[in-house]
């Protein structure tokens, strides 16, 4: 499991960040002094660090350059500094990506995924999703079942992930297409529905169909099979 | 300055001497005096009188003259002081001190309250990325539990952060420095990035997106310009029409000097008659006063004083009961003749 350190000062942002993250499969820890922010940070050494921009008594870029002196573990900045210019210098201090307060907690996780894949830490893991019932391939974009494998489109794989990440759970439809707009697809009411029927054709064809389960007026939900 | 008018000035010591020559012309007439002389006297003195104001009239009228030619030239009026040559008669130099200290004076007031208006947008910019702190912070508890009741708390969220963006360009628009950064930017992140912006409302609303052509670079500051589109999206998301279904179109066009990005809705439209007035500030409508809608006359507003900083110009069409169009165009070469 990744281990992510945040460097917040504000302590509910911290607090409620760090629930976030070990809710969606990070390990996440946090400074809760900032007296030796650098050595605290080098000594715990994470897998990605995200990194406030106004810290008590020293400040995020100058962190981040000294961070970068011994170690090149991915740094994401966060601030409450909404311009381009802080953000070019943020990249020139060595922080691999910028993000403002107040940020869609769905970007945030994609981009921390993205950047983890790509220094390649978890490049394994990353690769597949298991399901239990069936394994989500992300490289192919597929979902494999006993050696059998069936392409999924980019919205059907997003759906269908997107459940596994919720498995058990009702999702409504409203939250199914914001993770596709997240993900920059706008689709629509009718073409959603049209994505769900697909998926359950496909996911007919291995045979799980009734995993998939329509919720009236709620929405769907994805359940694991009884053994 | 007119000759006459300055003789009018002098009418009553030319009504002193003409008064003086008169009783000298009476006491010469009661002495027996050459007549040589009872003429030779008032002439040489008139004469001489006329030379000598004759000579003060052009060189006043000199000074004056150049004064109101460098002063109509002058863009900043209140530097004729700085510009003048030293004047050579005292009430030109007068006149030119007096300019000096009032200069100074007025200096001092403006300089006051540029001040305090720097003072006042730190202090904005400040607070805005204090309060982002909190919002930020309950964003995080809203995602950490997921209900209906924090669903709803979270677009509450989202109308307090687009009302705190509003007031940070608000500031950032009055400013006469260059706040913005032009650089190379996709016009399609630009669209993605504000249309993800309003998912909430968008998905709630049942707005359908139509985006295409959108593969164009333009020079421009990205962030200003995602907040234009913001203000747009929002208004089309507030003027939709009720019980049909509503759409909103966004593609661009490139043509030979500039990139044109279209935005479409299907929406109520605008009357024919407030079509341009809708960049007015605090302009409301006849739509802005529909029970619900709670128009500031701010959003469009503040779109065009930012359209005018980075030279993106616009144009709106509107039907009422079609839909209305907004057209920005991004000059290609913008940022060559940026100021």
């Amino acid at each position: 499991m990744a281990k992510i350190l945040i460097v917040e000062d504000d302590e509910k942002l911290r607090n409620e960040l760090e629930i976030f993250l070990n809710n969606n499969g990070y390990k996440a820890e946090s400074l809760k002094t900032f007296n030796n922010t650098i050595n605290d940070i080098l000594k715990i050494n994470p897998d990605l660090v995200l990194l406030d921009i106004n810290l008590p008594g020293t400040d995020g870029e100058y962190v981040c350059k000294e961070i970068r002196k011994n170690s090149s573990m991915p740094i994401i900045m966060v601030t409450s500094r909404d311009n381009e210019v802080d953000e070019l210098l943020s990249i020139n201090y060595g922080a691999d990506h910028y993000i403002t307060k107040p940020f869609n907690i769905q970007i945030l996780l994609a981009k921390i995924g993205a950047i983890l894949r790509r220094t390649n830490m978890y490049g394994e893991n990353f690769e597949k999703i298991d399901a239990k019932d069936f394994v989500l391939n992300i490289s192919k974009s597929t979902i494999e079942k006993n050696g059998k494998e069936i392409e999924l489109t980019k919205n059907e794989f997003r759906i269908l992930k997107y459940l596994v990440q919720n498995r058990e759970k009702i999702v409504s439809r409203d939250d199914i297409m914001e993770c596709l707009w997240d993900s920059e697809s706008f689709i629509d009411d009718n073409t959603l529905t049209v994505n769900i029927t697909r998926l359950r054709n496909k996911l007919e064809e291995l045979n799980l169909k009734e995993l998939l389960e329509t919720k009236r007026g709620q929405g769907y939900i994805l359940k694991r099979r009884e053994n | 300055m007119r000759f006459i008018d300055f003789i009018k000035e002098k009418v009553l010591t030319i009504l002193l001497l003409t008064f003086a020559l008169i009783t000298i012309e009476i006491f010469l007439m009661a002495y027996v005096v050459d007549n040589f002389i009872k003429i030779y006297i008032p002439v040489v003195i008139i004469v001489l009188y006329f030379l000598s104001i004759t000579v003060e009239y052009y060189k006043k009228k000199k000074f004056y003259k150049n004064l109101y030619k460098t002063l109509d030239s002058l863009e900043e009026k209140y530097l004729i002081a700085e510009i003048i040559d030293n004047p050579n008669f005292l009430e030109g130099k007068i006149l030119k001190d007096i300019i000096l200290q009032t200069d100074k004076s007025m200096l001092e007031n403006v300089n006051k309250y540029k001040y305090l208006q720097e003072d006042y947008k730190e202090y904005i910019e400040l607070w805005i990325h204090e309060i982002k702190i909190p919002i930020a912070a309950s964003k995080m508890v809203v995602a950490n539990n997921k209900n209906e009741v924090t669903k709803s708390i979270d677009e509450e969220l989202d109308k307090l952060e687009n009302y705190v963006e509003q007031a940070l360009f608000y500031a950032r628009s009055n400013n006469v420095e260059k706040d913005y950064y032009i650089r190379k930017c996709s016009l399609k992140n630009i669209v993605n990035e504000s249309i993800k912006k309003n998912k909430n409302n968008l998905i709630q609303e049942k707005i359908s997106i139509d985006i295409y052509n959108l593969e164009q670079e333009v020079n421009t500051d990205s962030k200003w310009v995602v907040f234009i589109l913001n203000q747009i999206i929002q208004n089309s998301i507030k003027y939709k029409k009720q019980n049909a279904d509503a759409k909103i179109e966004i593609y661009s066009e490139k043509k030979k000097e500039n990139v044109i990005l279209y935005i479409k809705d299907s929406g109520i439209g605008i009357k024919k008659g407030e079509i341009t007035r809708v960049f007015e500030k605090g302009f409301t409508g006849t739509n802005g006063r529909i029970v619900g809608k709670k128009s500031t006359g701010i959003g469009l507003y503040l779109c065009k004083k930012l359209c005018d900083k980075l030279r993106i110009t616009r144009k709106l069409n509107s039907m009422e009961n079609e839909g209305t169009e907004i057209r920005l165009v991004f000059p290609i070469n913008s940022y060559m003749d940026m100021k």
